[in-house]
Formats: structure tokens, C-alpha cells, sequence
């Protein structure tokens, strides 16, 4: 069960990214990344959407795969922006990796 | 019109049929031998003419016929072409305007019913046979006049919320006299109990004060509050109905709406989540009778009360329906960072979509009435997303999660708002329809007092629990409890049990009994666009049938001959229409008196179910008589060639 925490994305704002809130769950991101699978980008968007910071923190290896080509980016058509979106998670990630 | 000719041999009339032939530009000639036909029924005696056209609908093939009746050549016309609903008034017309009855003509249709469904010689032998049965029963047309009923010029509308009201200020702009009869003490119906309307965010109370002003000061409109239709009888351009006007029960009627009406209440304000007071309600029972040419249906909808338990409705007191939650904030305002409702502030709320919609039989239960809703009543998701973004506005500090299972925003300025919605950081959890959310008090974590629990499938079919202080259902609309009514008027009931018109797409604001018309969510769930069109259309068909003073109505109903009735009653017995057929006194011209059959020709529909019982042969179906009938068939059964 994935427990929905509402502050996240604010928590989020301060490492750089706050257009999570705007995907709206095409999927389009992922069928244009070319280098990983398992929905992502959309997948990171939407754990931020819940706020589901544990899911993120989990797997945080697929963030550092990203090279940052911007194709999502470029054919997102919410401009929820993922590219600039998991360069914040990388640095949310930075910020918070085994604190607790 | 040409003079009887006796034939010589047997001394019966005969007549001179012409029959013209239409190719329908190959989709008739393609699967069908079109000259072979013209060649057999040309053989046959009552043939005086036999011509084909490419396109007989066309102005030549028109006129072709037109010159043959006139110069004398043929005096009954058969056409085979397409379908009659296609071109039969056409050809009568071109008959009409050649100086003959319109009803001296005949039609065949050789399209849908042969090319179009069967190939090679079969085809084009069974279009000569029906033809030719054509043939045989146009010879023994006779002209007929329309029957022409007189039309008062008053139209009843019977429901004074959104569509009614529009409906009565639209006639009323034509000229026609109008008179609504409303159940409850308010006009305003369902809207009166809603705030912003989406998409456009317009206030009811303003469009309603609008309507109703219009309707209060216009002399031509009478409004009848706390009164329901006790009795209906009468046709097209003559209905006839019975008004009870009761003073007002208090409390709130089984569709919803308030009958509380209070001292202080002003005649003719719009009094909010009730509506606008048209005139103090009635201290005593009155009986009203009300002549008018045409009836309006403005009957509304009953919105969707959750079932007890249900999303956990009735259960907690933080489970509440949206039309709830529109009153609360409307009358509870705050301006803090989060909503407050009840003198609870919200940190987080579920708003959960499709709430007696869109059931699925197998997943979701039937009421005690053993209904489903299987429809999408259409108003919910914009409403929704237009509550969530002046929830969000207002009070950013309450977090929205919606559960929906579609979103649909068809209209124009709805997708705005689900896009404004997601801008507000609403976040959307979608759910399957067999597995939809769950509400509960146990687990919810902190002092939140509950947890909507739905697997998400935007997050790969992943369980997402939200700890939420307020749950807001999206119900519904239901057809209103109008069974008194469609009962007494026998109006058509879809499978869905809203109100069913003609034909959804070429008539629909129209029944298939003449002179009624339907306005507004009686019909369908609508939104109040959509309503005042729909009341617009049937103010503008309602207008335009009594704007001639009489209406014209096929004459294809049943005649009695006097002389052959002996007065059995058996027709009568078997008449389907209640006022269509009845005994009367009758005088022969031999001065014996005795009762027959009389028939009321607006109010036969021509099913002949009269004519089958009849042990006399004394009762027939104008335009399709036995003798019709019967000449027709020997013709489908006759050896051609």
C-alpha cells in the first residue's frame, strides 16, 4: 500500500522542479526514452504526484541512467517538463540518500 | 381528375395507373433488370403508362409525371424508387401540384427492400412484383382529404425549473400563451440548489433571477406552483388537462426539491438552494382545468441519492455528495489557506467520480427496483473539477485527490477546466470500474478520520491510500418519479427510463404523439446549455405547429360505413386508443335509428386492429382498405413474367 503524502511536491520545489503536478499520465515520456524502460520517466512523476518519497528513494539507480537527452521534454504535451524534473529528483535524492 | 372509366367486360371502375420506374443512378438499375421491369408491368391492363428515369426524384422525372396526369394519360401515379420516408411526400407533392389529390399516388420501394438486399434475376423479378402490387392497389385509391384539426393557441408546460421556464419565455416571445404548471412552491427546479455552474463558472442564482423575471412579467405566461396534472385527454391542438393545486407539504419531496416556504420569503426574489416564488402558495385545494394545443415536457431529473453505505455515505458524517458540498461552501464561506466545512478544516479531500453512473451489470448492484444506471450523466465531471479548481483557488492549502475512471469533459470550456485542475495541483487517481474505491475509518493514519484505498492504474495497478478529513461523491442524475405521468399520457420510457423521443438524431425533442414535446433532462442528463437548447427546439417546434391555428394529420384512419354497421361494438373492444373509437347514435335515411361505430380521426393512429375484428366488414383504413390489401396480394402471388 502506498500511502499518499500531499507535501512532497513542495518538499520537491525547493530542489529545482515543480511541473510533476502538471502530467497528466500519457505515458509519452516513456515511449520516447530511449534508454530505460519500466515507465519511466512518467513512473518518478508520479510517485512525486503521491508523494510517494520512499518509492523514489528506493530505486534510485534509474535517475543516474537518464542522460539528460531532453527528448521527453520536448514531447511532453502538458510541459510538465520530466527531463528538468529528474534532475531534481537526482538532487533531492543527493540531499536525502540514508538519512534516515 | 380524370372520369371513371367502366371496363366493359366485368363493369368495374378502371382506372389509368401510371408507373415510372426510377434507375437511382445504378443503385437501383445495378441489381435490378429496371426495363425488364417496365416491360412486365407494362402488360398489365390498368397500365396506361409505363416509363423509366434515371432519376425520377429529379426535376424532369417529376415533371414527366406531372405532364402525364395532366394531358389526361394517367389519373393514379406508382412510383418505385428508394424508400417512401424518402420520397414519398416528394411525389405526392409533384401530384399535388398537377392539380390532382395527393393520395391518388402509390409507392414502391424497389431500392432498400430489393437492390440493395438481393442480386441476379430473383431481384429483378421481385421488384415486378411489388409493382405490380402497386399497381392493383393504386387503381383502387381514392382521393383523400387531410384531416384538419382545429389548434388552441396555449401551450402547457409542465415543470418550471431551467427548461421549463426557458421553453415558456421562448413561445411566450412568439406570441403564444403559456402556462406552467410547477409541483413545488419554487420555479427553479434542480439548478436552484446548485452555486457556480461549470463550465463557465456563471452563478445559478443569476441565471434563474434572469428566467424567472422574464417569466413573472410577462402577461402571456400563467404559472401554476404546487400543482401536479391529475387528468389528461384530448389530441394534437386540443389536449385537455386537470390541475390539483394543493397547499405545500413542508420538508423536501421525493425528487429533492424544498416545499419549505417561510413568512419571511418575498414574492418574485430568487431565494437561494430554493428557487424564485412566483406567488404565495395556495391555503386551499383548488381544481383548475387547463385547454391547450400543445404540452411541454419540462419534468427535470432526481439527482442520485448514494445507497446507505455506499463510498461509505451515511456510515461517516465526512462522507458527503457534491450537490451537499456546493450548499455547505456557498453558505459557510471562509477565506483561509484551507476550506472549512462544518467547522472542520479540510487538509485533504477525495472527490470520487461517477457515483450512479455508468453502472455495469455483473459488478455493480441493482436498487430495490432492480435498476441499473447504465448511462453517464454527462454533468458530473465537469461540475467536479469546477468545485475542485474554486476549492484549490480559494484555498490552496487543501489537497484534492479525484477518483475517477473517465474523465469527460466533451463540451466547449470543460477541458480548461480539467487542464486548470491539474495546474491547481489536483492530483487524479484512476480506478477500474469492478474495483473502485474504498472508504474506511480503520487505518487511517494520524487524526485523519478516514482512508480512501482504490488501486490506482496510473500508478501501474499499485494500491495508493489517501488519509483524507472530507469525502465528496459526484452523483448522478435519475430520471424524476413521473410515473403517474408517463402512466396517464402513456409517454415513451427508454431503457435508460428517461423520457425517449422520436429519433435521437432528426427528432429529438419530439414524441411520436403529436403536439407533445420534450425540454431538458425529462430526456437525458443534460447541463443547462444544453437544456435551454433543447427548450429552445421545443419552444420553436411548439410555435410553428400552432402558429397555422390547425394542424393537418394524414388521413389514413378508419371510416365506418354506416350501412354495413350493425353495431356489435367489437371494434371498439379492440380499439388500442382510448378515445379513437366509440358508438353514437345514427339515423338511416329511412329514418330507422341505430347505434354505430364513430370514429374520432385525430386520435386514431390507422393500426387497423378495428378493421380484423369487425364480423361485418363495415369499418376500413382510409388509404388501406381490405379491398387495397387484398388486390395487392394477388398481385405477389400472380404468375408474371
Amino acid at each position: 500500500m502506498l500511502l499518499v503524502k500531499p507535501d512532497f511536491a513542495e518538499e520537491l520545489a525547493a530542489h529545482g522542479s515543480d511541473t510533476a503536478m502538471e502530467c497528466f499520465n500519457c505515458g509519452t515520456c516513456a515511449a520516447i526514452c530511449p534508454l530505460i524502460y519500466e515507465h519511466f520517466p512518467r513512473r518518478m512523476l508520479r510517485y512525486i504526484q503521491l508523494g510517494a518519497k520512499e518509492k523514489i528513494l528506493e530505486e534510485p539507480a534509474e535517475l543516474w541512467r537518464c542522460l539528460h537527452c531532453g527528448l521527453c521534454t520536448q514531447t511532453c504535451p502538458r510541459g510538465a517538463d520530466p527531463g528538468e524534473v529528474i534532475l531534481g529528483l537526482k538532487r533531492y535524492v543527493t540531499a536525502n540518500w540514508r538519512k534516515s | 381528375m380524370g372520369d371513371d372509366m367502366k371496363n366493359e367486360a366485368t363493369g368495374e371502375k378502371q382506372r389509368k395507373v401510371g408507373v415510372y420506374i426510377c434507375y437511382c443512378g445504378g443503385n437501383i438499375s445495378d441489381h435490378v433488370y429496371v426495363e425488364k421491369v417496365r416491360e412486365s408491368v407494362e402488360k398489365m391492363p390498368l397500365v396506361s403508362v409505363a416509363r423509366t428515369n434515371m432519376f425520377m426524384c429529379s426535376d424532369p422525372g417529376q415533371e414527366m409525371i406531372m405532364e402525364d396526369l395532366k394531358s389526361g394519360a394517367v389519373d393514379r401515379v406508382v412510383v418505385a424508387s428508394c424508400a417512401p420516408s424518402l420520397h414519398q411526400t416528394t411525389f405526392r407533392n409533384a401530384v399535388k401540384r398537377a392539380g390532382f389529390n395527393p393520395y391518388i399516388y402509390e409507392h414502391a420501394n424497389i431500392r432498400e427492400h430489393v437492390s440493395w438486399v438481393h442480386n441476379g434475376d430473383s431481384a429483378t423479378e421481385k421488384a415486378a412484383r411489388l409493382v405490380s402490387a402497386a399497381v392493383a392497389k393504386a387503381n383502387l385509391l381514392e382521393p383523400l382529404e387531410p384531416i384538419r384539426v382545429d389548434a388552441i393557441a396555449h401551450a402547457a408546460v409542465i415543470g418550471g425549473g431551467m427548461a421549463g421556464m426557458k421553453a415558456a419565455t421562448d413561445l411566450a416571445d412568439k406570441g403564444v400563451k403559456v402556462t406552467i404548471i410547477e409541483k413545488s412552491p419554487f420555479l427553479g427546479g434542480n439548478v436552484a440548489k446548485l452555486d457556480r455552474l461549470a463550465p463557465s463558472n456563471t452563478k445559478a442564482a443569476d441565471l434563474l433571477t434572469s428566467l424567472a423575471t422574464n417569466v413573472l412579467a410577462n402577461p402571456l405566461i400563467t404559472v401554476h406552483s404546487c400543482s401536479t396534472v391529475q387528468s389528461y385527454e384530448g389530441y394534437v391542438g386540443n389536449f385537455k388537462l386537470g390541475i390539483k393545486k394543493c397547499p405545500p407539504d413542508t420538508g423536501t419531496d421525493k425528487d429533492g426539491c424544498s416545499r419549505n416556504v417561510t413568512s419571511g420569503m418575498k414574492t418574485g426574489a430568487y431565494i437561494p438552494f430554493a428557487g424564485v416564488l412566483p406567488d404565495a402558495p395556495p391555503s386551499s385545494e383548488e381544481n383548475i382545468t387547463i385547454d391547450a394545443g400543445v404540452i411541454i415536457l419540462a419534468t427535470g431529473f432526481k439527482p442520485y441519492t448514494p445507497r446507505n453505505g455506499e463510498y461509505g455515505y451515511s456510515d461517516y458524517p465526512e462522507v458527503i455528495t457534491l450537490p451537499e458540498l456546493i450548499q455547505l461552501m456557498a453558505t459557510g464561506k471562509n477565506s483561509g489557506d484551507r476550506l472549512v466545512v462544518n467547522g472542520r478544516e479540510i487538509r485533504s479531500m477525495a472527490m470520487i467520480h461517477c457515483v450512479g453512473s455508468r453502472h455495469i451489470p455483473g459488478i455493480h448492484t441493482e436498487d430495490e427496483a432492480g435498476n441499473l444506471n447504465e448511462y453517464c450523466s454527462r454533468t458530473c465531471c465537469a461540475a467536479t473539477l469546477n468545485a475542485a479548481n474554486n476549492i484549490k483557488e480559494a484555498h490552496p492549502g487543501t489537497s484534492i485527490y479525484e477518483f475517477y475512471r473517465d474523465i469527460r469533459t466533451y463540451g466547449r470550456g470543460q477541458e480548461e477546466l480539467y487542464s486548470r485542475a491539474s495546474k491547481n495541483k489536483v492530483v487524479f487517481i484512476r480506478f477500474e470500474a469492478d474495483a473502485g474505491p474504498e472508504v474506511t475509518s480503520k487505518e487511517a493514519p494520524g487524526d485523519y478520520p478516514l482512508l480512501v484505498r482504490a488501486k490506482d492504474t496510473l500508478t501501474f495497478g499499485e494500491e495508493v491510500a489517501v488519509p483524507v478529513d472530507l469525502v465528496v461523491l459526484a452523483t448522478g442524475m435519475e430520471p424524476a418519479a413521473i410515473s403517474d405521468l408517463v402512466t396517464m399520457m402513456k409517454l415513451p420510457v427508454g431503457a435508460d427510463r428517461f423520457l425517449q423521443e422520436v429519433h435521437p438524431k432528426l427528432r429529438p425533442v419530439e414524441l411520436p404523439k403529436a403536439g407533445i414535446y420534450l425540454a431538458g433532462t425529462c430526456q437525458a442528463p443534460m447541463d443547462t446549455g444544453e437544456v435551454s437548447n433543447a427548450a429552445g427546439a421545443a419552444a420553436a417546434k411548439a410555435a410553428s405547429l400552432l402558429g397555422k391555428g390547425h394542424v393537418d394529420l394524414d388521413p389514413f384512419v378508419a371510416s365506418v360505413d354506416a350501412d354495413k354497421c350493425k353495431g356489435t361494438g367489437e371494434c371498439v373492444k379492440a380499439c388500442l386508443v382510448e378515445g379513437a373509437l366509440g358508438m353514437a347514435d345514427y339515423e338511416t335515411e329511412d329514418g330507422e335509428k341505430k347505434q354505430i361505430a364513430r370514429v374520432e380521426p385525430a386520435m386514431c393512429t390507422g393500426c387497423g386492429a378495428c378493421v380484423a375484428v369487425c364480423p361485418d366488414n363495415a369499418i376500413d383504413i382510409s388509404g388501406w382498405t381490405l379491398e387495397q390489401y387484398e388486390a395487392m396480394v394477388d398481385w405477389i402471388v400472380a404468375d408474371i413474367k
